[in-house]
């Protein structure tokens, strides 16, 4: 199919179909627009780069983008899930077929809510450390332990779950991964509140509960391998997106809303805030121009070490962005409260830009990545990297 | 515009013809030569350039030249940066902007160079005071680059473009800093023809800015990979320097600043090549982004290299002089965020109306 066919064909299925959908508010739980969701997925407009058996077209990624752009212009959600959705993705290339076959439609019209069950209070940047056990019974698994920082685990019905399955092999061996069912009594979720005084992530304790053998990602203790494709795409997601102000509130968005709110807050002409404002917005428009190019590379099949950094960059954004908000805002970001929606957002977005930082893998272990796996310089010496796990020491 | 750009196959040829070139003809030893040479410049490396359509990279097909786009510039200009190569490919591709014919036939050829003197509000020192009156140039050029080995004078400002022969033109070489990037104080007193308008003077900044951004970003690459290179052999306390954070952290987000500066000066290029609306923003980010981006590169790199570094036989520092000498060439970073945001806020305006 030519360029021009394909850009025909989908401007032509959105103008037949797309009469627009509720806004998904909440990144987390079953998603609103499910319906409309359903539906590109079934014409194939979901993950354009898949199998065709499994909702896709086979296209390349040059012919996929023209798909997103398409939707982008109409303004219509749920094309691009072949880059964004991390679900899905994860689910594709490791679950059994038996499971994909039930999950993975759910998935791309976002009819379940999902949740990361990664973090443990003894094992945060170091995930391998996890105690979490997962032991065989008939039938599946029974699963023990501890999770932590869970963002959306009340609205969950599945959590992709890494746990110990072996505890005589080195930490990075003995870890499997599973689509935990939330919704049974063995799960009970408790929301924190946070720093933002929203509560979106929880603890989660486990006791007994039970997963089926099918909803086993990768091989039996080869959950480190499936953990990496899936924290490749969440980061990749964090380098391309942040949340941004809390829903409803007021304020400028897009790369050059710092522009408006120095404007707004009549401080556009002073030199200072002028270097400020332009250095804050050329790092939005630089990281922008760098993952465009690092898309364009891989399409072309040249390695693109731009990927990873996205993330690093974001968080820096996000951070200098708060500042300059609250800076541009002077005494009224002292406010809080309906009446103060720009103070809100200042103080709001000052405080999540940790979301992007911590979240996802700090800062310090983004460029502990990037230094290893796109720099290649050597790894710092880790004791018990080697040894059972059973004999490595907690705390 | 009529210049016509490459497909992606022809651009890596390109770039891998001109990487050729300089691995020959412009390795770090010929860089110190010339370097330390009266003129500064290499005839035989200018020829080869020449021959190879670079010096007429954006001059007509009609005048001997290869009619290509500040894309294709950018790209060579990576190269040139890397290599640190003292040519003046910078002048050559403002001056194409601005000759035609025979001129800029010899232009390509190699035969002519052409330095530019930006006046008025594009001279950005400020201690230029070059009048223009009656078909004749009056006073002084400030820093003017590659001026000693200029056959001819275009002095561009918002007024117009005029050429002045050599002939008419009092030099005095600067003590540059950078000795890769020669200047001089151009005096002028004799006649002056008329050979373009403000715009094109305007022009042929950006496509200097652009070349400029080509050339900062290459040399930020290329003294990162040598600083990477080195954290990866060099051993201290038992392991690979590489492996502290201290350095392995420092070296990520020179990654990010060095990316950064490709993407920007790629779509400065980009945008200048097409006249695109928002080429004015594309320019100013660059300018900056890249200027900042290579400076941090070069001081960080000697800091990770260690005494090494220190040395007047490593290259660092030879990144380090051409990073600052670039950051004065059109304007500092300052300057350059300052017109950055007045794009921007250009941008919006006329979007709302
Ligand atoms: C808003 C938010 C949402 C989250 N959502 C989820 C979720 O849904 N699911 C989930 O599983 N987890 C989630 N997390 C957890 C997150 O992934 C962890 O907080 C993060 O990986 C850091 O782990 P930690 O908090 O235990 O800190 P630690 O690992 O104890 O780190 C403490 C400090 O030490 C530094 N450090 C640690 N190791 C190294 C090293 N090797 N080199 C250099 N510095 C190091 C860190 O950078 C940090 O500054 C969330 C976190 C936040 C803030």
């Amino acid at each position: 199919m030519t360029d021009a066919d394909l850009q025909a064909e989908v401007e032509a299925w959105l103008a037949a179909n797309w009469r627009g959908a509720p806004p998904r508010e909440e990144s987390f739980g079953r998603d609103p627009r499910a319906e409309w969701l359903a539906q590109v997925r079934d014409a194939g407009w979901a993950v354009p780069r898949w199998p065709r058996d499994w909702y896709g077209r086979e296209l390349s990624a040059e012919q996929a983008k023209i798909v997103e752009r398409a939707f982008t212009a109409a303004g219509a959600p749920g094309a691009g899930q072949d880059r964004s959705n991390l679900w899905a993705n994860t689910a594709l290339a490791h679950a059994t077929d038996s499971f994909k076959r039930v999950i993975v439609p759910q998935l791309l019209a976002g009819e379940v809510g999902m949740c990361l069950l990664y973090s443990e209070p003894g094992a945060g940047s170091d995930l391998a450390a996890i105690r979490t056990r997962a032991e065989k019974v008939e039938g599946g698994w029974r699963v023990t332990g501890q999770k932590i920082w869970t963002s959306g685990a009340m609205i969950a019905d599945y959590g992709m779950l890494i746990a110990r399955t072996d505890w005589d092999v080195p930490k990075h061996r003995g870890i499997s991964f599973f689509f935990l069912p939330m919704r049974q009594e063995g799960v009970e979720v408790r929301p924190l509140r946070q720093i933002t005084d929203e509560s979106h992530f929880n603890e989660v304790f486990i006791t007994d509960a039970f997963v089926p053998d099918e909803n086993l990602l990768g091989p039996l203790n080869g959950g480190w391998g499936v953990l990496q494709t899936a924290l490749a795409y969440e980061r990749s997601v964090m380098g391309d997106m942040a949340r941004g102000a809390r829903s409803g509130a007021a304020g400028a968005k897009g790369d050059h809303a710092m522009l408006e709110l120095a404007r707004e807050a009549g401080k556009l002409d002073d030199p200072v805030v002028r270097q400020d404002v332009a250095q804050v917005i050329a790092w939005r428009v630089l990281n922008k121009l760098n993952t465009q190019r690092a898309k364009a590379e891989l399409a072309q099949g040249t390695s693109s070490s731009i990927m990873s950094l996205g993330k690093l960059a974001m968080s820096r954004i996000l951070h200098e962005e708060g500042r300059l908000r609250t800076e541009l805002l002077g005494p009224e970001s002292l406010l809080e409260g309906p009446d103060h929606p720009r103070a809100e957002d200042a103080n709001f977005l000052s405080l999540n830009a940790y979301f992007t930082s911590i979240g996802g893998g700090t800062d310090q272990i983004q460029r502990n990545i990037i230094g290893e796996r796109v720099l290649g310089l050597p790894k710092e010496p880790e004791i018990d990297r080697t040894i059972p796990f059973r004999e490595v020491r907690a705390g | 515009m009529t210049d016509a750009t490459m497909n992606q196959e022809e651009r890596t040829a390109l770039r891998d013809t001109v990487r050729r070139l300089f691995a020959d003809q412009c390795t770090e030893s010929d860089v110190r030569r010339i370097m330390e040479s009266d003129s500064g410049h290499d005839p035989a490396l200018w020829r080869s350039l020449a021959e190879l359509g670079i010096a007429g990279l954006l001059v007509a097909a009609d005048a001997g030249g290869s009619q290509l786009s500040a894309v294709e510039l950018e790209l060579v200009m990576e190269e040139a940066g890397a290599a640190l190569a003292p040519v003046p490919l910078i002048s050559t591709a403002m001056a194409s902007v601005l000759l035609d014919g025979e001129l800029a036939e010899a232009l390509a050829a190699g035969r002519t160079i052409a330095a530019v003197a930006l006046l008025g509000a594009l001279d950005w020192t400020g201690d230029s005071n070059v009048r223009i009156e009656g078909g004749r140039a009056q006073g002084t050029a400030r820093f003017v680059p590659d001026a000693g080995i200029a056959d001819i004078f275009l002095l561009a400002s918002d007024e117009g473009v005029h050429l002045v022969e050599r002939a008419s033109a009092g030099i005095t070489p600067l003590p540059t800093f950078d000795r890769t990037r020669r200047m001089a104080d151009v005096r002028f007193d004799g006649a002056a023809t008329r050979i373009g308008d403000g715009a094109a003077a305007r022009r042929a900044r950006d496509i200097g800015l652009v070349a400029l951004a080509g050339e900062q970003t290459g040399g930020a690459r290329r003294i990162f990979d040598i600083t990477v290179d080195y954290a990866r052999e060099r051993h201290q306390f038992g392991r690979a320097i590489g492996s502290f954070q201290a350095i392995k952290h420092m070296a990520a987000d020179l990654l990010l600043e060095a990316e950064s500066a490709t993407s920007a000066a790629r779509d400065a290029a980009r945008q200048v090549a097409e006249g695109a609306v928002g080429k004015d923003a594309a320019v100013a980010l660059a300018a900056f982004a890249c200027a900042d981006a290579f400076l941090r590169c070069a001081k960080d790199g000697i800091q990770m290299h260690g005494g090494i570094a220190f040395t007047w036989d490593h290259p660092a520092h030879l990144y380090l002089r051409r990073a600052r000498s670039g950051v004065q060439l059109f304007g500092d970073s300052n300057i350059w965020r300052d017109r950055y945001v007045a794009a921007l806020d250009a941008m919006q305006k006329e979007m709302a109306a």
